[in-house]
C-alpha cells in the first residue's frame, strides 16, 4: 500500500560482481521535496537513482517508493515515477512532438489528457517551432530539454532526474530549474543528482552528500553550511571529506 | 497492452525514416529493374548482332567442287564468306581477327571423298571472341545455327540420293513422342519435366527465395532497431515507462514485421520487374504456370496454412533479431551476430529447395524440422500434391511455441542489469577475437 513518504531507503547495498557501488545507503524523501544527491564521479549517485527507477535490482536493503517495493512492485512504481537518465538519448527519426505524443499516449488514456500533456511539454521544452523537426537535427541542449519535458509532462509523483541541467547553457539551465520548482509546487516531488553545488544549493530543499557508496551527510542546504561554518556547499563537501 | 499501439507506431515511424532501413527497402525496386534493363539491353544487342550480317573466313583445304558448293551453301543460308586463299592456319586466324570475321572455318582435305562414301566430314570452327558479353555469345550461337542448317541441307541431299521417296526428317527422327503427365488423376498435355520445372520454379524456389529475403530482412531490421536503442541510450528510458517488457518486445516484433513485410512486397515488385524486363529482353515466354493451369489449384485451406506458417516463420526470425539486437551494444555488433547466427539457422530450411525433406539423412531432417522457417517452404513445395501436409500441421503449433519461448526468454533478459552484463561479455569476446586476429 502507498503511504505519504515518497522515498524510503534503508541499508541499500548494490554490488556489481566484486565491486560494491552502494554500501548501506539510507535516506528518505518526503512529499513536496526536491532532494539532491551530491557527490563526485563514481560515488554511487546514478546507481541509487537507477535502483529507484526500477532499472537495477538492489543486492540488499529496503527501498520503497510511495510505499511500494522496488523489487516486488516495480510495475506499480513505473506508473508513479519518471526517470531522466544522465545520457538519455532520443529517437533520431522522430520529431520532438511525435516523441512527446507517443510517451503521453503510454501514460494517459484520454485524448484530452494526452493533448494537454503534449502541449505542456512543448511549452516546457521551449523549442518553439523546432519541436516539429526530427530530433536528429537537435543540439545536445535541445535534446536535454525535450527529455526534461518528457520526464515532467506525465506529472509524476516522483521525478528522478540524473544531472537534469547537464549540457545546458546558463539560460536553459535556469529555465529547467524553474520547471522543476513548478513541478514541486504542483504537488510533485523530485530527487536529482548534480555535480553543480550551486544549483543544488538554490534548488534543493534537502540534500545528501554521497561518497564511495555511503551517505556522509544529510540535511537542508543552510543547515549543512551552518554546521561546518562555510559559505557554500562546495566548501561544506570538502570539509566533510576532511573530517 | 495500453502502451503497445504507440510503441508500434514509434517503431514503424523510426524504422521507415531510418536511411539504414529505407535504402535497404527501396534498393531492390530500383536495382532489380536496372539489372533487368542491363540484361535486356545486352540480350537485344546480341539478338541484333546475330540477326545482322555474319562474316566468316574459310580455309578450303579440300578445293573440290563439293567443298566449293558447300561454301556457296553457307553464303545462301546467311553467312558472308571470305576466302582465306592459301594462308596457313595461323595467318588465317590473324587475318580473320583483323577483318572482323566472327569465326574461321577450316574444311579439311577429304571433304568430298568422305561425303561420297557417306562418311562424316570434319569442319573445324575457330570462334573469334572479342568480348565476354551477350553480343559475342549471340554471334557464336548464330554461326552454330547456320552450320546446323547447312548440315541439315547436306543430310537431306544425301538421304534423297539413297532413298529418293523417303522424307529425310522421318529417317532422322523416326519416333514421334507426345508426352503427357498424370497428376492427381488428371492428364496434362505436358512432359513431367516441364511440370516439375514449373512447380519447382513457382512454388519450390520463388516462395523460399521470397521467404529467405523477408526472414533475413526482418531479423536485420529487428536487430538494428533494438541495437539502436542500446546505441542511442533510449532503451533505459523505455524500460522505465509503465509498459511491460513483453509489450516492448511485442512492439519491436510487430513494428519490424510490418516494415519487413513492406520491404518484402517492394522486393517482390522489384523481382517481378527484373523478370519482366530481363526475360522479355531475352525473348523468353513470361507466362508462368501454362500446363499447371490444367491442375486443380490447391484448396483455400492450403493457402491459409502457407500464410500461417509464413507469418510464424517471420515472427520467429523477428524474435531472434530482437534478442541479437538486445545483446548488442551497437548496430555493428548486431550485424556481426546476425551473420554468425541467423544465416546458419536459415540454411537447413534452404535445403528444401534442392531436395524433399524425406530424402535427407535423419540428422538433417531433424535440423530442418527444428527451424520454423522450414514449414512454409515445405508447404509451398507440397501444396500442389498434398493440400494439408502433416508435418506442416504439426509444425505450426511448434513454431508458435518456439517463438513464444524466444520472446519470453528475451523479455527475461530485457533488464539493464542483465543486458549490460551480456553486452559486456559479447563485446569483450569480440575484442579478444579481434586482438587475437591482429596478433596473428
Amino acid at each position: 500500500m502507498a503511504d505519504e513518504r515518497i522515498v524510503e531507503i534503508k541499508g541499500l547495498v548494490k554490488q556489481f560482481g566484486g565491486l560494491t557501488a552502494l554500501n548501506g545507503v539510507s535516506f528518505s524523501v518526503d512529499e513536496g521535496e526536491i532532494f539532491g544527491l551530491i557527490g563526485p564521479n563514481g560515488a554511487g549517485k546514478t546507481t541509487t537513482l537507477r535502483i529507484l527507477a526500477t532499472l537495477l535490482l538492489p543486492t540488499s536493503g529496503y527501498v520503497r517508493i510511495l510505499g511500494y517495493d522496488v523489487v516486488k512492485e516495480a510495475s506499480k512504481i513505473r506508473e508513479l515515477i519518471s526517470y531522466l537518465a544522465e545520457d538519455a538519448g532520443t529517437y533520431r527519426n522522430l520529431t520532438g512532438y511525435e516523441y512527446l505524443s507517443i510517451v503521453a499516449r503510454i501514460y494517459f488514456k484520454s485524448k484530452r489528457d494526452v493533448e494537454e500533456a503534449v502541449e505542456e511539454a512543448a511549452r516546457i521544452s521551449g523549442l518553439g517551432d523546432r519541436i516539429m523537426d526530427k530530433m536528429k537535427t537537435y543540439s545536445r541542449g535541445m535534446k536535454r530539454r525535450i527529455q526534461v519535458a518528457r520526464a515532467l509532462m506525465t506529472r509524476p509523483k516522483l521525478a528522478i532526474l540524473d544531472e537534469p541541467t547537464a549540457g545546458l547553457d546558463v539560460f536553459h539551465a535556469q529555465h529547467v530549474r524553474d520547471i522543476i520548482k513548478r513541478h514541486v509546487s504542483n504537488g510533485g516531488s523530485v530527487i536529482l543528482s548534480s555535480h553543480n553545488m550551486l544549483e543544488v544549493e538554490h534548488l534543493c530543499t534537502r540534500l545528501a552528500f554521497i561518497h564511495r557508496g555511503r551517505i556522509i551527510m544529510e540535511g537542508e542546504p543552510q543547515e549543512v553550511k551552518d554546521l561546518y561554518g562555510v559559505s557554500n556547499l562546495e566548501e561544506a563537501f570538502l570539509e566533510v571529506l576532511k573530517r | 497492452m495500453r502502451g503497445l499501439r504507440p510503441l508500434v507506431e514509434k517503431e514503424v515511424k523510426d524504422l521507415l525514416r531510418d536511411p539504414r532501413i529505407y535504402i535497404g527497402l527501396i534498393g531492390p525496386v530500383i536495382m532489380f529493374p536496372i539489372i533487368g534493363f542491363a540484361i535486356s539491353m545486352a540480350a537485344s544487342q546480341a539478338a541484333e548482332a546475330a540477326m545482322g550480317e555474319l562474316t566468316v573466313m574459310v580455309i578450303d583445304e579440300d578445293e573440290t567442287e563439293t567443298s566449293r558448293r558447300f561454301i556457296s551453301l553457307l553464303s545462301n543460308v546467311g553467312l558472308k564468306v571470305i576466302d582465306a586463299g592459301s594462308k596457313s592456319l595461323d595467318e588465317a586466324v590473324k587475318s580473320a581477327e583483323k577483318s572482323g570475321s566472327k569465326a574461321l572455318l577450316v574444311i579439311r582435305r577429304g571433304f568430298e571423298e568422305s561425303l561420297r562414301q557417306f562418311g562424316r566430314v570434319n569442319i573445324e570452327v575457330y570462334s573469334i571472341m572479342r568480348s565476354m558479353g551477350f553480343e559475342s555469345m549471340g554471334v557464336q550461337a548464330a554461326v552454330g545455327n547456320v552450320l546446323g542448317r547447312a548440315s541439315d541441307i547436306l543430310s537431306s541431299t544425301l538421304i534423297s540420293k539413297i532413298a529418293p521417296n523417303v522424307d529425310p526428317e522421318v529417317l532422322r527422327n523416326p519416333l514421334n513422342v507426345t508426352e503427357y503427365t498424370v497428376v492427381k488423376g488428371r492428364v496434362i498435355h505436358a512432359p513431367p519435366g516441364s511440370i516439375f520445372g514449373q512447380i519447382v520454379m513457382g512454388y519450390g524456389v520463388m516462395v523460399p527465395v521470397f521467404l529467405f529475403v523477408i526472414a533475413m530482412s526482418v531479423a536485420q531490421i529487428a536487430a538494428t532497431a533494438t541495437a539502436v536503442e542500446n546505441e542511442e541510450k533510449t532503451l533505459e528510458t523505455l524500460l522505465t515507462f509503465p509498459v511491460s517488457r513483453y509489450d516492448i518486445l511485442l512492439a519491436k516484433l510487430l513494428g519490424s514485421s510490418v516494415v519487413a513485410v513492406l520491404g518484402g512486397i517492394i522486393f517482390a515488385v522489384g523481382f517481378l520487374l527484373y523478370f519482366q524486363i530481363s526475360l522479355g529482353g531475352l525473348g523468353l515466354n513470361l507466362e508462368m504456370g501454362g500446363p499447371l493451369r490444367e491442375l486443380p489449384p490447391p484448396p483455400p485451406q492450403s493457402y491459409i496454412l502457407l500464410a500461417a506458417s509464413m507469418i510464424l516463420a517471420i515472427l520467429f526470425m523477428t524474435s531472434l533479431g530482437v534478442v541479437l539486437g538486445a545483446l548488442s551494444s551497437d548496430v555493428r555488433i548486431a550485424g556481426s551476430l546476425l551473420g554468425v547466427i541467423v544465416i546458419p539457422i536459415m540454411l537447413p530450411s534452404l535445403l528444401i529447395i534442392y531436395a524433399s525433406v524425406n530424402s535427407l539423412p535423419l540428422p538433417l531432417q531433424i535440423i530442418v524440422y527444428a527451424v520454423p522457417t522450414s514449414y512454409p517452404m515445405i508447404m509451398a513445395r507440397e501444396m500442389i500434391f498434398t493440400p494439408m501436409p502433416m508435418q506442416v500441421l504439426y509444425g505450426i503449433p511448434y513454431s508458435a511455441a518456439l517463438t513464444l519461448m524466444v520472446l519470453y526468454a528475451t523479455s527475461k533478459i530485457l533488464t539493464p542489469e542483465k543486458l549490460l552484463t551480456l553486452q559486456h561479455k559479447i563485446k569483450m569476446r569480440r575484442m579478444k577475437g579481434k586482438a587475437g586476429r591482429e596478433l596473428e
